[in-house]
């Protein structure tokens, strides 16, 4: 325990300490291969990687559901083994799948969790109302929610891992599956508890998401962190934003013809300029401002270009960057993490048709 | 003042036996709450003792007043079959319960909180015994009114061990439940599935009740299903109620006679259920300790 701090005397200041952190499944599987991490308290820090890049998994041994095979967790100061419902008192943890339950009414479901926490009875009533409050549930308190939407429950789910005002809050994909509008709404309460000093431990497959919340993030691939920063110095790996154009009659010399153009244009001379399914993507941060220009070069050049589109940076070209490969190793989730703003709500359910949409476009 | 001192005031967690507590009142809660459960508990007793009672009243009462005494009624004779009947239909329940809230994640998430991991199996075990218990009531009073209802109002006979006899019966039923509750637990955590969970159970749970002493007196069923019926802990549930009901040996599936009167059904039927409660409730919680560890292997 440190004890810096005379406001905080039985606190320390980091939120969780990882050292060489592994887990190897019964089957052999290596979910996690020696993860090292120190987050500080009241850090928003975000774990970003496509599905079975071992997310979850990390996040299990840091709230104590699963023990780790190798190395050491300590969160809010106690070791995840030894000292593990220490760890679960000082911890609040929503799943990736929505946890309530559905024969209780919204306002029970939070009872219930403030029973279990034991939140003392005197201050239940007021906690409760609070939280109804907080996630904007007071109208359907007494409801039971079946008939909640998606983002409704996931906001009752958030309020019952709330009750006790936990110092240091887990979210596995919180907002994978809603709609933007709920999504957009999740962040607002996320960085709400943040500001109020609760440190935020999120995994997301959505660069957007870890842009928009994280201070810090680390890139998860195939069970090992291979990069930690903000999400800005990360994003600036990739070299700006995204201009994909798509050259009319697309074969392989018109690719090539086109990355010359690009490549002769100047202003692009020193980006990254990859050849596409369709045509060519450029990466610069002079995308938005110059990507008009090129389609005069493009035009003079004889190739007649019938998609342009420019984009920000997504999971995949960030990995791109890091790794130096668009092949997720894991689970062949190659696609998922492709997915821009505007399939961002699709559900979670349907990865598959989600990577079939990226293939078709 | 800080976050961080509410927190650490807030979140203090609870003593083990507040942890039985919270738990088995949201168990009880969602019992009542769900509309499907209350129906089943009033209305499937009162359905089995009319059905039976009308379609096997006249056929087996001549041969039940020969076998146990002129005043004793069918009605009589079921009730305790019904209470088993009843009994396992709740623990058919707490099976299916079990697989619904690891569905729903809230198995998950009360792992991650501080909750004691016994009172989580605790809790919901007082629980069902509860229901359990009062569904055995229930059924007690529902057939003592067919009996007023079918008798003109000259019930006769009913428990004839008097108010000890009522306990008694709260006591076997409850001894006898831990077994059937347990194997649905096993069942539960093998299939991880509801619909395979209660094709298995209603599988195993028609099959030992018509194979026992339940509906009909062992003498009436063919020679093979007697000796089922010897070996199925239906029959020793059923008979060790039926003794106290109608203050009776009635075990006919073996003959106990060291000790004296219902004893003779009473014991070797408590000691037959007590290690079926001890092998099986064994089982279900090693199995129940492995899915709530966070050891992977």
């Amino acid at each position: 325990m440190v004890t810096e701090s005379t406001e905080t005397p039985t606190t320390c200041t980091t939120a969780i300490t990882a050292n060489n952190v592994e887990l190897t499944y019964a089957d052999g599987t290596h979910a996690v291969r020696g993860i090292d991490l120190e987050i500080p308290r009241g850090e928003c820090f975000g774990f970003l990687g496509p599905n079975g890049a071992g997310k979850t998994s990390a996040i299990k041994t840091f709230v104590t559901l699963l023990e780790p095979t190798g190395g050491s967790v300590t969160v809010n100061g106690y070791d995840v083994v030894t000292d593990s419902r220490a760890v679960r008192s000082s911890i609040g943890y929503m799943a990736q799948e929505t946890s309530i339950d559905t024969e209780l009414t919204a306002r029970e479901n939070i009872q219930f969790a403030c029973e279990m926490y034991g939140v003392p009875r005197s201050k239940r009533a007021e906690r409760i109302d609070d939280l109804l409050a907080l996630v904007d549930l007071v109208d359907v308190a007494d409801k039971q929610p079946s008939d909640f939407s998606g983002g409704m429950k996931k906001r009752l789910d958030i309020a019952t891992a709330l009750v006790h005002e936990p110092q240091l809050v887990f979210l596995d994909e919180p907002t994978t599956g809603l709609d933007p509008r709920a999504r957009n709404r999740l962040w607002e309460y996320f960085r709400a508890i943040n500001r109020q000093g609760t440190t935020l431990f999120l995994t997301t497959q959505y660069l957007a998401e870890a842009d928009e919340l994280c201070d810090r993030l680390s890139v998860i691939q195939d069970g090992k962190l291979v990069a930690t920063d903000s999400p800005d110095a990360l994003k600036s790996q990739v070299g700006g934003d995204i201009l994909e154009l798509t050259i009319e009659g697309s074969t392989a010399d018109h690719r090539a013809h086109a990355q010359r153009v690009a490549r002769e244009s100047g202003v692009f001379a020193d980006c990254t300029i990859e050849t596409t399914d369709e045509g060519i993507a450029i990466a610069s941060e002079h995308a938005r401002r110059e990507g008009t220009d090129l389609l005069v070069a493009l035009r003079d050049a004889g190739l007649t270009v019938t998609g342009f589109d420019v984009r920000s940076p997504t999971l995949d070209d960030v990995f791109l960057a890091i790794t130096g490969t668009r092949d997720v190793p894991v689970n062949s989730q190659t696609q998922s993490g492709n997915i821009d703003e505007r399939s961002l709500g699709n559900s979670r359910a349907q990865p598959e048709a989600l990577a079939q949409d990226e293939g078709d476009r | 003042m800080s976050t961080t001192d509410t927190a650490e005031r807030l979140a203090a967690g609870n003593s083990f036996s507040v942890d039985v507590w919270v738990t088995l009142k949201r168990w009880l809660k969602k019992a009542v709450r769900n509309a499907s459960i209350v129906f089943e508990a009033l209305l499937s007793p009162f359905i089995f003792l009319i059905l039976f009672t009308q379609v096997f009243g006249k056929l087996a009462g001549g041969p039940i007043q020969d076998l146990f005494g002129a005043d004793i009624n069918y009605i009589t004779f079921l009730t305790p079959a019904i209470i088993i009947v009843t009994a396992m239909t709740v623990a058919i329940q707490s099976g299916t319960g079990l697989i619904q809230d690891m569905d729903s994640g809230m198995f998950e998430k009360i792992l991650v909180s501080p909750t004691h991991r016994g009172a989580i199996f605790l809790g919901k075990a007082l629980a069902d015994v509860l229901r359990i218990a009062f569904q055995s009531a229930i059924v007690l009073v529902l057939g003592y009114l067919l009996l007023w209802i079918g008798s003109g109002g000259s019930v006769g006979p009913y428990i004839q061990t008097g108010l000890g006899g009522v306990l008694g019966i709260f006591a076997i039923v409850i001894v006898y439940s831990l077994w059937f509750t347990a194997f649905s637990i096993i069942i539960a955590l093998v299939t991880q599935d509801i619909e395979s969970a209660s094709i298995w159970m209603y599988m195993t749970h028609y099959p030992l009740l018509f194979s026992s002493s339940a509906f009909l007196p062992i003498s009436f069923l063919p020679e093979w299903m007697q000796v089922l019926a010897t070996v199925n802990p239906v029959t020793y549930g059923v008979d060790a109620l039926r003794a106290l009901m109608l203050g009776q040996d009635v075990l006919s599936v073996i003959n106990v006679t060291a000790f004296s009167g219902i004893w003779n059904t009473i014991v070797p039927a408590i000691v037959l259920l007590g290690v079926l409660d001890i092998v099986l409730g064994g089982i279900a919680a090693v199995l129940l300790h492995r899915v709530s560890s966070s050891q992977v292997d």
